[in-house]
């Protein structure tokens, strides 16, 4: 569904993200993991198009999107979450899952209707809001809610767009540890129907959840498998123990 | 539309039809409504999109002269002399808005001043066209459908019933999916753009309409005095402008309306009293801007908060704008 080929990423002198190729099959859901610095965060935004690479191609369901930006991506297919809450705090949480559901209308130009009008849209944002479990704080504003609650608007709003494949982009850092369980869990039961890419830096919470793994290390793959080959490999452990291989 | 906006848009409809009855000012008030519809113009970018224009006379005076040149050589009759305006005001807008947009955050606002400032040199210079500093002179209002507008009050009528209906078609934009989008923008850019909206097409489309509103504006203005002087493109009108919208409140299409209506008071009542008068209205705004940051028409709901609050109602009920 979602292929790299030797997709590289300099800034300046330092190469971030080196050669990567990456495979993510149709109804996997397939993690992301490596120490810090290892080019996680880069590689999820040359996938999210917040980012050009320097070099190599990305391909969405055998298509070229290298060159597109972020919104076409969107409207391709590619729902994605952001790595620090980021969400349209002075709306209400209906309003802002509502708004994502009408970007996949084409009434967005329409100036003269009450947005209210779109029952399709209003419905679509009130099943997404009912599946994610926050449908009784749908009249509050979204900077209102709690921490935990803000990332799981910030899954609905992705939702919303009626994604074939999502990004995730450590959904659960900053989260108390039942925030991110309650996360976790969601996400769990969003990969029976999508095909999910999940960066992680907790490497037990990957390897709970994911069929596939790949390990970034320096910016190049350094392992991919399951989680049991993953959990296996020498290197691997070698780079999380910090010795370099 | 909410029934709340629309009970407001009664309200002042009836206020705008009463007032010249009462009180026989209708060059004044028609002035009024005029400079309500600027900086209703200048609100919709700033309250709905979160885009501050320091540019916005730039559309009301090219509207003015698009008018006022209409009317001067081809006498072209009123209703298309103000489709002229609305027509001129929203094609300057598209440019300044396409070039604007490539700014980021200050430089955007400096790009609207900066261009507003190019167009009142153009308009300076132009004198064959503009008249340059002797304004555009010679207007002679023409008739509506052969009934005449030469008296003020009846003209003051016109200006009034453009006025509601503008201020009508306003409501619905904010309260349409176009609307919402615009103010998912404001809100968070990225965010808009991560769930696909071409945020570009948006906000040059709202500067359009923001243009059209003013353009309309201009062209009002030009037939209110029979005269476009070369202020009416100047950068000080677009200062004045914003000072109406923020004294107002830019959350609501009424705070700016309601700004523009005080502010226009107090130019003509204190300028004749007192040369200084901008000093009572530099204490006013910074006032509002330091305590009151909704702008006046935030007095309204806080009223009505306290109000029920003393009745004992539900105080954190409800505080949302029109």
């Amino acid at each position: 569904m979602l292929q790299t080929r030797n997709l590289s990423k300099r800034f300046g002198a330092h190469t971030a993200v080196q050669s990567v190729d990456l495979a993510v099959h149709e109804g996997t859901l397939h993690s992301i993991i490596g120490p810090n610095g290892a080019g996680k965060t880069t590689l999820f935004n040359l996938l999210s198009g917040d980012l050009q690479p320097t070099e190599g191609e990305i391909f969405f369901k055998g298509q070229p999107i290298t060159r597109l930006d972020s919104a076409r991506r969107s409207r391709l297919g590619i729902g994605r979450s952001f790595q620090r809450t980021n969400i349209f705090p002075q709306l209400s949480v209906f309003e802002n899952v509502r708004i994502a559901a009408q970007s996949r209308s084409t009434a967005s130009f329409d100036l003269w209707h009450p947005a209210s009008s779109l029952g399709a849209v209003s419905q679509r944002a009130g099943e997404v809001l009912r599946e994610i479990g926050l449908h009784e704080r749908a009249e509050q504003l979204a900077r209102e809610l709690a921490g935990g609650d803000q990332r799981l608007l910030e899954l609905a709003i992705a939702l919303a767009t009626d994604p074939v494949l999502l990004l995730f982009d450590e959904p659960s850092q900053g989260l108390s540890p039942e925030d991110a369980k309650r996360l976790m869990a969601r996400i769990r039961a969003l990969a029976a129907r999508y095909t999910i890419v999940l960066i992680e830096h907790n490497v037990n919470l990957a390897m709970e959840l994911s069929n596939e793994i790949t390990v970034m290390h320096f910016g190049s793959v350094l392992a991919r498998g399951t989680p049991a080959e993953i959990r296996s490999h020498q290197g691997v452990r070698d780079a999380y123990l910090g010795r370099r291989g | 539309m909410k029934a709340r906006s629309l009970g407001a848009l009664a309200l002042l409809a009836l206020i705008v039809a009463l007032t010249p009855l009462l009180v026989r000012y209708p060059t004044l008030e028609a002035q009024m409504l005029i400079s309500g519809l600027l900086a209703l113009g200048f609100s919709f970018l700033l309250g709905q999109m979160g885009f501050l224009s320091f540019g916005q006379a730039t559309f009301n005076g090219i509207g003015a002269y698009a008018a006022a040149l209409a009317l001067l050589h081809w006498h072209v009759p009123l209703v298309l002399l103000l489709a002229i305006g609305i027509l001129a005001g929203t094609l300057s807008a598209l440019v300044v808005g396409v070039l604007s947009i490539q700014g980021v955050g200050v430089y955007a606002v400096m790009l609207t001043f900066a261009l507003n400032e190019m167009a009142y040199f153009s308009a300076f210079q132009l004198k064959g066209i503009t008249g340059g500093d002797n304004g555009l002179r010679g207007l002679i209002r023409p008739d509506l459908f052969g009934f005449s507008l030469s008296s003020s009050l009846t003209y003051y009528y016109l200006v009034a019933v453009v006025f509601v209906l503008a201020v009508y078609v306003v409501l619905r934009i904010i309260d349409s999916p176009f609307g919402h989008v615009l103010r998912a923008i404001r809100e968070n850019e990225q965010r808009a753009k991560a769930i696909g909206y071409e945020v570009r097409h948006f906000k040059i489309a709202a500067f359009a309409l923001s243009g059209a509103i003013s353009g309309l504006a201009g062209a009002l203005y030009a037939l209110l005095y029979q005269f476009v002087p070369l202020e009416a493109i100047d950068f000080n009108t677009s200062t004045n402008i914003v000072i109406m919208g923020l004294l107002g409140g830019v959350g609501s299409p009424f705070g700016p309306i309601l700004g523009a209506a005080i502010y226009t008071l107090l130019a003509n009542f204190l300028s004749e009293v007192w040369a200084r008068w901008p000093l009572v209205l530099g204490v006013i705004f910074c006032c509002i801007v330091l305590f009151l940051r909704g702008g006046l028409w935030e007095l309204g709901p806080l009223a009505l908060r306290r109000i029920r609050h003393l009745g004992g109602g539900n105080v954190a009920a409800d505080s949302k704008p029109l």
